[in-house]
């Protein structure tokens, strides 16, 4: 069993092995363990976590979701551009921001559930053709005027000591694994992506489970756009889309712990944390700019390996 | 088969443990020139780690094995090659055949492509593939798909495939080589397996089907708890006598009495009318509550169809279901709801959640009850699959561990459990004892027997007309989609129904 344990919370060790290492290392000793560091980590965080459980519903589905960053920029620039363009009042800016998420996630859900698309390609698809869309929207440059303060201060702001913007992520965390993993949509979810034709043969509506993933993925990346116009200041025309890949990162690192050979939401906050922190620990040392791409290319590598596999000795005797 | 000559196979002291767990306690297995000797065994007796060890799959703790003409060799570091190197030749379950390609192409893919000036010399291999599929007596054409071949066909090419180097004392190793067969096709595949033996090819033979054992093999070692519980001829055995060596005790018998024929309710349970769906043609039938009814008919005669169509798994081109007098909407929840239920025939494909546990594969037909404000509570779905495991006697390491961990029988148990939790009105089963060991299937035929007292109708679909003559009150035989029979009584006996599947096609 102490294997079994080993497992679960070994990424966990792992992210305090790092804070230790970076703490002690005379390079990162300084600046590394300190609330400002702290806070601009978790700053980082908030939203590739959330963009990260966006894609861990498709995925425990059994579909790829590549599409979460763009929507999430979708989100961002629909939001900004209705404060600021369009004076919109703030309620309906945010609105407006979770409904385009929504949005592209009803089309991928149509695509990917209801046509039966292959989702890796459809979502690549979407992935690609979002920023193109927003380019022609915004000429290419950021939407920056008349953002609404309250939504600037959620961004930058600090309430009990911690930044503004970790409480509502902490919010969508516990939603999301209570859906994922303490519910029956949950396990009906887990079923389909282990087995569709026998999730069908005990009464799981497949189309309509998978629909719904497709959906709560674009509604979180539609969140992720909201963090993201308050975390900028606005619409940043470029932002976003260089997340996808440490979201994937951190949901495949997560894929390695608390439940281990699985995708789970708890395990993809360690996973964002451990890539943020050790990203944020290699620059304070003084690492080159090239360090922290090469670190999270490789994180990626070998998160997919051990998940996948500790899945396949879990699945064989 | 005493005569003291020398084995072609020598196996000694076989030791091998999982973790803390032995698995296999010092087995030894001897096999002679022109033999087939069969391993038998329970789920758990060791059987399949003892081919895996001599694959070279897994490693032995300790054991030695040994062939004429080499030294003996350590069990303990034999890998793949030094298997293949002790001319023994592994046919799997799965035949490892490319479905896609033919058959030439499928003998090139493990013996490799004759090449001419670096290209595939496709006369040259087309040459070789027939004249060897001609040794074994196989009609098939080089250039033809293997999906085109029948499965007993796709067996012998496998077959031919793995014996292809012809070498002195090759021993072929079969594992469950029957298991995903129909019963026609079992037949024609131990025919030619007894040809094969017959021209002197020694054989190992693991199968869970007792009566092919019996039929084919000379001599049968039999595995209990990991050591060898008996190793002798099969000529003065009967099914009963050899399902007793597997058991290690008395089975009184394989199969639970039926019922008492008692007054029927005037109303059956399930009502089917002028039922046209896939191959159906007009198909009627009823079952009661209280009794097992069988559907017997070859492959393609329509009986998965029939038991998917009562479940609202296929929509029927006409015709009516009803269940307890309502019309059934085609649809698998609202038959859920009228309380049907389906084991469905392919467990691996259509029942099982491979990557999910025990617990998780046990409750997810009944998530409802296990449910409170709208939060799963694990301490429920565990005390039901506990339930269930007692219930059923299932062999669970840990509820928590994934189901594929478990061995068919078990598996299939969970998944008998898993519709048995929501107290079916009608239970139907499609080939509920495939794969499925000599004990495992006693314990699932006396279950249904004691649901069907329960007052549920149940239906059995098989290809195995020994299990539908033993256990089913009544017979209904379907052939090229139409009932051909309707048995029940004393009717209910293997010729009849394989008279009634086999006989010549009407015009239609």
């Amino acid at each position: 069993m102490s294997r079994a344990l080993g497992e679960r919370y070994g990424l966990l060790l792992l992210l305090a092995g790092v804070c230790l290492f970076f703490g002690v290392l005379p390079a990162s000793a300084a600046a590394f363990p300190t609330a400002a560091n702290l806070q601009a980590v978790l700053g980082n965080i908030a939203v590739v976590s959330v963009l990260g459980i966006a894609a861990v519903f498709p995925l425990v589905g059994g579909h790829f979701d590549f599409s979460v960053a763009a929507t999430s920029l979708v989100s961002s620039i629909t939001c900004a551009a209705l404060l600021s363009d369009h004076h919109a009042p703030l309620v309906v800016g945010v609105a407006g921001g979770l409904l385009a998420g929504l949005v592209v996630g009803l089309v991928n859900a149509t695509l990917v559930a209801v046509l039966r698309l292959n989702a890796f390609i459809v979502t690549i698809g979407t992935a690609t053709l979002l920023p193109g869309v927003v380019q022609w929207y915004t000429g290419g440059v950021g939407i920056t005027r008349d953002i609404a303060q309250p939504l600037r201060d959620l961004g930058s702001g600090t309430w009990l000591g911690l930044p503004r913007v970790i409480w509502p992520v902490a919010l969508v965390i516990a939603a999301c694994w209570f859906v994922l993993g303490q519910t029956a949509v949950g396990r009906r979810l887990h079923a389909v992506g282990s087995n569709p034709a026998a999730a069908r043969l005990v009464g799981i509506p497949v189309t309509r489970v998978s629909f719904l993933a497709f959906v709560i993925s674009g509604g979180l990346a539609g969140v992720a756009g909201i963090l993201l116009t308050a975390r900028n200041g606005g619409g940043l025309v470029t932002s976003g889309v260089d997340l996808l890949f440490p979201a994937l990162a951190a949901v495949f690192l997560g894929g390695t712990a608390i439940d281990p050979g699985r995708y789970n939401v708890l395990g993809t906050v360690v996973g964002a944390l451990f890539v943020a922190v050790s990203v944020s620990g290699l620059t304070l040392a003084g690492a080159a700019d090239w360090v922290p791409d090469v670190f999270n290319g490789a994180a990626l590598v070998v998160a997919v390996a051990v998940s996948t596999l500790l899945a396949r000795r879990r699945g064989t005797p | 088969m005493t005569t003291p000559r020398e084995a072609l196979l020598h196996v000694e002291d076989v030791h091998k443990s999982y973790g803390p767990v032995p698995v296999l306690k010092g087995v030894h297995l001897d096999l002679y020139p022109g033999e087939v000797h069969a391993l038998a065994g329970g789920n758990g007796s060791g059987k399949s780690t003892l081919i895996k060890v001599l694959a070279g799959i897994e490693h032995a703790d300790a054991g030695t094995l040994r062939v004429p003409g080499r030294p003996t060799t350590d069990l303990a570091g034999f890998g793949a090659a030094a298997s293949s190197r002790a001319g023994l030749r592994f046919v799997h379950q799965d035949l490892g055949l490319v479905l896609d390609m033919t058959v030439a192409e499928n003998f090139a893919l493990s013996r490799g492509f004759p090449a001419r000036f670096g290209a595939v010399a496709w006369s040259r291999l087309r040459r070789a593939v027939a004249d060897r599929l001609e040794r074994f007596d196989l009609a098939v054409d080089p250039g033809a798909r293997v999906a085109s071949l029948r499965p007993a066909d796709r067996t012998m090419v496998a077959v031919a495939r793995a014996l292809a180097d012809d070498e002195p004392g090759q021993i072929l190793v079969l594992d469950e080589p029957t298991a995903s067969l129909p019963h026609h096709e079992v037949d024609i595949l131990l025919d030619a397996l007894a040809r094969r033996a017959a021209k002197g090819q020694a054989i190992l033979y693991v199968s869970h089907r007792l009566a092919e054992v019996l039929s084919l093999a000379h001599r049968v070692t039999v595995l209990r708890d990991g050591t060898v519980a008996e190793s002798r001829p099969t000529a003065d055995l009967d099914g009963l006598g050899l399902a007793e060596l597997i058991a290690g005790r008395s089975v009184e018998t394989l199969y639970p009495a039926r019922a008492v024929p008692t007054e029927k309710p005037e109303r059956p349970v399930v009502q089917v009318r002028e039922l046209c769906a896939g191959p159906l043609r007009e198909v009627s039938m009823e079952a009661h509550a209280g009794e097992i009814v069988g559907v017997a008919g070859l492959l393609g005669s329509g009986r998965s169809t029939l038991l998917r169509s009562l479940f609202g798994a296929v929509v029927p081109r006409s015709g009516s279901i009803t269940v307890e007098g309502r019309p059934l909407p085609p649809s698998v929840r609202a038959a859920m709801r009228a309380g049907v239920a389906l084991v469905p025939e392919d467990r691996q494909r259509e029942a099982l959640f491979g990557d999910l546990s025990v617990v998780r594969n046990t409750t997810i037909a009944t998530l409802a009850r296990h449910t409170r404000w709208s939060w799963l509570r694990p301490s429920s779905e565990r005390a039901a699959t506990r339930d269930a495991i007692d219930d059923f006697a299932i062999r669970v390491p840990a509820p928590a561990q994934a189901i594929t961990r478990l061995s068919g029988g078990n598996q299939q148990k969970v998944v008998l459990a898993r519709w048995l939790q929501r107290e079916p009105r009608v239970l139907l089963l499609d080939e509920p004892t495939q794969g499925v060991d000599v004990l495992a299937r006693a314990d699932i035929y006396r279950r249904l027997r004691e649901v069907a007292v329960g007052g549920t109708a149940v239906v059995v679909a098989s290809s195995d007309v020994e299990e539908l003559a033993n256990l089913c009150d009544r017979v209904v035989v379907l052939r090229a989609g139409r009932v051909s029979a309707r048995l029940r009584g004393t009717e209910v006996a293997i010729p009849a129904i394989v008279r009634h599947s086999y006989a010549d096609r009407e015009a239609s």
